[in-house]
């Protein structure tokens, strides 16, 4: 990764910032930049579900398989510890970590994994998160990766509060139950059109995106018209760059599409 | 840790109920006793401007629940537009009689100083809000807020359950019914398939899907893994039928 590449993913992550603001889509564009620019091969958000569990906020993809490692770390894993303490976890081989914490490593293991870190989201004294980073190889980042990650990491704490300034804890309680109910809205609006469309969880979030992106609309705005069914809104089969197709109707009332 | 959070949340409502079906009311008067707060209502909205239930602890909170309503103004209504708690630390601040002019005057005169507005909600599933009110300003200690939102989590299954014609229940049942597999991803995601399954609303395919896993003895995350996975779907009722959800081959 060059300093050139470097400095554009941070001025695109700071341009979401001053436009129409997105939060939910730009937690994800963090993450996928987090995967390129870190060399790893997948990244994810947690955030404190403020009841003392962590919650997935965001993923580099939305295979299933990484949303549910992300969200088995309620219990155990590198980012509750990271979470608790405060400070960066680096497992260099998870292979050794199996003591640690066996029901993770394992399914980490079975995913692909074999290096896993997570660097906390902070914002001030309080702990807001962390990022989650897995490599495919073994073996530590680096210190100007760390330093790199945890720019990336302070970037999605950014963007999660920059709606306002945040002086109280309640505060910071509007935007992260805010947030975190987003990710849900998201997960129902995948299962409508998974279901709709007959395409996998990813698929789904992907002609979710595109097309909240294409109609200038809020990700988790669109996914609430998705599920409540309040508004017609078209999913085209690709995006319109890759394929000249008619859109297809989403809508309940337009009837059954498979 | 979350789940012992869950079973005290619960275990304060049963201390309400005794023994008989748990209710709104029970609620309220565990929260107040729980969360150190003067006092608590509860309003289920099926949309923004219509009110169906209403659960107050007090007067205050009966006031605070009805100016909301007569005036279409206060954390309340903008909790649930807005998807996120709304929190009023000083009433007597000019934020808040900048957001709420009619609200605000009339909040304090009641005797309220603080108002903490939680929905009650699971993503696009928006059933009510919780109000919590403080005759004193500032804010909840995290811990304090940790409970306020769990009695927000438990009050929200009541009201689902209540509707699916899954109660009566004792709160210890109710607690039993609090599945930790409830939050995974395929929880939501199972919802949003059931809701094109059915052609119904997020809240009747969650009932839908929490019925199922009761009626079955299974945990909620693993009868939505079938549902994702494509192994169980959910037909519409015929009238006059029960249960007729069939297991796929």
């Amino acid at each position: 990764m060059s300093e050139r590449q470097l400095a554009e993913a941070f001025v695109e992550l700071a341009d979401t910032l001053v436009d129409d603001f997105d939060l939910m889509d730009f937690l994800h564009q963090v993450t996928v930049r987090c995967a390129q620019v870190l060399g790893v091969s997948a990244a994810g958000v947690l955030l404190t579900d403020q009841r003392g569990a962590l919650r997935v906020a965001a993923a580099s993809t939305e295979q299933t398989r990484l949303l549910e490692l992300l969200q088995l770390q309620t219990d155990e894993g590198p980012c509750p510890e990271c979470f608790h303490s405060g400070r960066p976890v680096a497992v260099a081989d998870l292979s050794t970590a199996a003591d640690r914490w066996p029901r993770f490593v394992a399914q980490a293991r079975e995913s692909g994994f074999a290096s896993v870190h997570a660097l906390p989201m902070r914002l001030r004294s309080d702990l807001i998160g962390a990022l989650n980073l897995f490599g495919g190889q073994p073996g530590a980042l680096d210190e100007r990766t760390i330093q790199l990650g945890q720019a990336l990491a302070d970037v999605a704490t950014i963007g999660l509060l920059q709606a306002r300034a945040i002086r109280h804890h309640e505060t910071l309680a509007e935007q992260l139950q805010a947030a975190l109910n987003s990710r849900i809205i998201i997960e129902q609006a995948k299962g409508v059109i998974a279901e709709r469309r007959r395409v996998d969880m990813d698929e789904a979030f992907d002609l979710l995106r595109d097309t909240a992106r294409r109609n200038n609309r809020r990700l988790s705005e669109l996914a609430r018209t998705v599920v409540d069914g309040s508004e017609s809104i078209w999913l085209t089969q690709q995006a319109p760059t890759t394929s000249g197709r008619a859109p297809i109707p989403l809508h309940r009332s337009e009837g059954s599409v498979g | 840790m979350t789940n012992e959070r869950v079973m005290r949340v619960w275990a304060q409502v049963g201390k309400q109920s005794q023994g008989a079906p748990a209710t709104l009311a029970h609620i309220c008067a565990a929260a107040v006793a729980g969360v150190n707060v003067d006092g608590a209502g509860v309003t289920i909205m099926s949309s923004s401007t219509v009110r169906d239930v209403v659960h107050t602890s007090d007067r205050i909170a009966a006031d605070l629940e009805e100016w909301q309503l007569t005036f279409g103004q206060g954390p309340c209504v903008d909790a649930f537009a807005g998807g996120g708690p709304v929190i009023a630390l000083d009433l007597r601040s000019p934020d808040s009689l900048t957001r709420w002019p009619v609200f605000t005057p009339a909040a304090l005169d009641s005797g309220a100083r603080a108002v903490f507005a939680l929905p009650l909600q699971i993503g696009a599933i928006r059933l009510g809000v919780l109000d919590l009110y403080r005759a004193r300003p500032g804010p909840m200690s995290s811990y304090e807020l940790a409970d306020a939102l769990a009695f927000a989590d438990a009050t929200a299954m009541m009201v689902i359950d209540d509707a699916a014609g899954l109660q009566p229940d004792t709160a210890e049942l109710a607690w039993q019914r609090d599945d930790p597999t409830a939050h995974q991803v395929q929880v939501h995601q199972a919802t949003g398939m059931i809701v094109a399954q059915l052609g119904t609303s997020a809240e009747a395919a969650f009932a839908r899907l929490r019925a199922y896993a009761y009626a079955h003895d299974r945990r909620l995350g693993d009868v939505a893994r079938d549902v994702v996975e494509r192994r169980l779907r959910f037909e519409p009722d015929p009238p006059g039928s029960y249960e007729r959800d069939e297991e796929m081959a």
